[in-house]
């Protein structure tokens, strides 16, 4: 592991703040730093899987990922659409205006290489749907933490099937209290509780529509 | 049917002092909502009844299923103190910060909900420590308010009264009602206040700043609630912990920044007879073994479904009554026959000689299906544990 990969999953925010200054002031190339980085946040992940880091050091590390980027992200060439895992588009369902879980998972899939559309809070199917036209994405993901929006989700499934799109689409919903049941009432193709494992389902959804 | 030998309140009694019950007792989480839905309402028209008709509707639902055990609160909403500008400053803070209701975006059938913002900053922490919760209070009295002082205060003295006279009329059906005041942990508090992400940044930040905090805000979380208890007089305090167990944290976190607060809040209460309801959503699995060092037979750990309840009964079942878990998604989109399969395996397993209340994961849902409660509260009527 470099040593900015371990300063990142250390959490050790100052130190990968001058490490990063001292790459980028020495002209290592900016994807390279992007790259250890992720290493780093691959090394995150692993150990939440382990159980031996928890969702706060997640929120931590992916805080400390996103605002090294400020700093490394004027330094990147622009990306190629070649460059990222996939397109998503995420969304809280129409509704439902809880965020945490949404924009964690957000963030995670960012750093995991996806091109993320992220349209917020209380979204209507037709504006899912416009989105998946307009960006061509193979992935929708959704959330919610309320029973009543299980039907909101399911009728954005249903309003992607009459776009004609469903079948170009791999469907996601997350939250809180979405288990299997959920899943099939709503007619998606997985279902998560939990965001890093959200992230690998998405990761999986990316190889099979490449 | 099985035989009952037992009246509600003794059954209940019983289960939370771990002492033998002549079946599992049920008490259902709920508000307005899912019996104003049943009646044919929407939500927001459930929300905004007169808490008259809330009353009503709640009583119409307990009729019509043929009753259950007890009511965790009475009817609608909290009491509060109207001598307690300080609790009144915690709760308009709280909820003019967060809640979002009908007509303000959110469909006709939408629980209110709390949406992530941002209301103390790093600051704030500094003015609390500074000046302690109540200078703080004075100083910030008019930042969050939303209603004039004068309003606020009589809004409490109605609540109270309304919360009274309910508690008092299921006290005449022979129900008792568990919970006298809520309150959320420091951790809870501040992890609202300052939104997850903040607040999570603050622990690694600036520890020692957020535990100062927590120190200063403990002590009168615990006398703010003692004083509803003892004015609406039920002797139950709601703790509200949903941020701070295993989901979210370490261990160490929790040893730190939320298991002493939850220890000293339990002691207090105990040590003036005042049951703690630990209101658990999320998952607290890996910090069931901290609970065994709460008062015993003072506490009811009540699970949202996302604890495993079986460890929680192998950890805990000497020591603190268990409350729950009928998940959401099975009381919303579940059958009946799958509703009753799961309650029977609860039964069963954590009902066990003593020591549970069937009880929904959470508050029942809006949109629960109403013979999926129904098979809730009948299940525990008809099913007696296995040996």
């Amino acid at each position: 592991m470099s040593e900015l990969a371990d300063a990142l999953v250390s959490l050790n925010e100052g130190e990968v703040a001058k490490l990063v200054q001292r790459e980028l002031d020495a002209s290592v190339d900016a994807i390279s730093i992007l790259n250890e980085l992720r290493e780093g946040m691959d090394i995150v992940g692993e150990r939440f899987k382990s159980g031996e880091y928890f969702l706060s050091e997640l929120i931590v590390s992916s805080e400390i990922f996103k605002e090294t980027m400020k700093v490394v992200e004027p330094h990147l060439q622009p990306s190629r659409e070649g460059d990222k895992l996939a397109k998503m588009v995420l969304g809280t369902a129409k509704g439902d205006i809880h965020n945490i879980g949404k924009d964690i998972v957000a963030t995670l899939l960012r750093i995991a290489g996806f091109e993320v559309y992220d349209l917020g809070i209380d979204v209507a199917p037709s504006v899912f749907v416009n989105i998946l036209k307009e960006t061509g994405a193979p992935i929708l993901g959704m959330s919610c933490l309320l029973t009543p929006y299980f039907e909101s989700m399911k009728e954005t499934v249903k309003a992607v099937e009459a776009a004609g799109l469903r079948d170009n689409v791999k469907i996601i919903v997350g939250g809180g209290i979405i288990d299997e049941r959920v899943r099939k009432h709503c007619g998606a193709d997985a279902w998560t509780d939990d965001a890093l494992e959200g992230v690998e389902i998405c990761k999986k959804f990316a190889q099979e529509v490449r | 049917m099985i035989k009952e030998t037992m009246t509600p309140k003794d059954r209940i009694e019983a289960a939370i002092k771990l002492e033998p019950y002549d079946r599992v007792p049920v008490a259902p989480l709920l508000n307005s909502q899912f019996p104003a839905r049943h009646k044919g309402m929407t939500s927001a028209e459930g929300f905004a009844l007169h808490d008259e008709k809330k009353f009503q509707a709640l009583v119409d639902l307990f009729d019509e299923v043929g009753g259950w055990d007890a009511m965790l609160y009475p009817g609608a909403g909290l009491a509060r103190n109207p001598e307690d500008s300080l609790s009144l400053y915690l709760w308009q803070s709280l909820s003019r910060k967060q809640r979002v209701f009908f007509g303000e975006g959110l469909p006709v059938n939408s629980p209110p909900q709390y949406a992530e913002r941002e209301v103390f900053t790093v600051d704030d922490y500094d003015e609390i420590i500074r000046l302690g919760w109540e200078g703080f209070v004075e100083k910030n009295r008019e930042r969050p308010a939303f209603l004039p002082h004068d309003e606020m205060i009589a809004w409490a003295r109605n609540r109270t009264a309304q919360y009274s006279k309910d508690v008092k009329r299921w006290e005449e059906r022979g129900i008792p009602t568990l919970i006298g005041a809520a309150v959320p942990s420091p951790l809870m508090y501040l992890s609202l206040m300052r939104s997850l992400t903040r607040f999570t940044m603050d622990i690694y930040r600036i520890p020692d700043k957020v535990q100062a905090v927590m120190d200063t805000l403990v002590d009168y979380f615990i006398k703010s609630s003692i004083d509803i208890t003892r004015l609406v007089g039920i002797p139950g305090v709601i703790l509200i912990l949903e941020r701070g167990g295993c989901f979210y944290y370490s261990l160490k976190i929790f040893e730190r920044f939320e298991f002493p607060y939850i220890k000293k809040m339990t002691e207090a209460f105990a040590s003036e007879g005042i049951l703690s309801i630990l209101h658990f959503d999320q998952d607290y699995t890996l910090n069931l073994p901290y609970f065994r060092d709460l008062p015993k037979k003072m506490c009811i750990c009540e699970l949202d479904s996302k604890t495993d309840i079986f460890k929680a009964k192998k950890i805990l079942k000497d020591h603190m009554c268990i409350m729950g878990d009928v998940l959401p998604s099975l009381l919303s989109l579940g059958t009946p026959q799958e509703v009753k399969a799961y309650c029977q395996k609860l039964i069963d397993i954590v009902g066990k000689d003593t020591g549970f209340i069937l009880s929904s994961g959470c508050s029942v849902p809006d949109d629960t299906k109403f013979e999926n409660f129904k098979m809730m509260i009948d299940t525990a009527k008809n099913c007696w544990p296995h040996g």
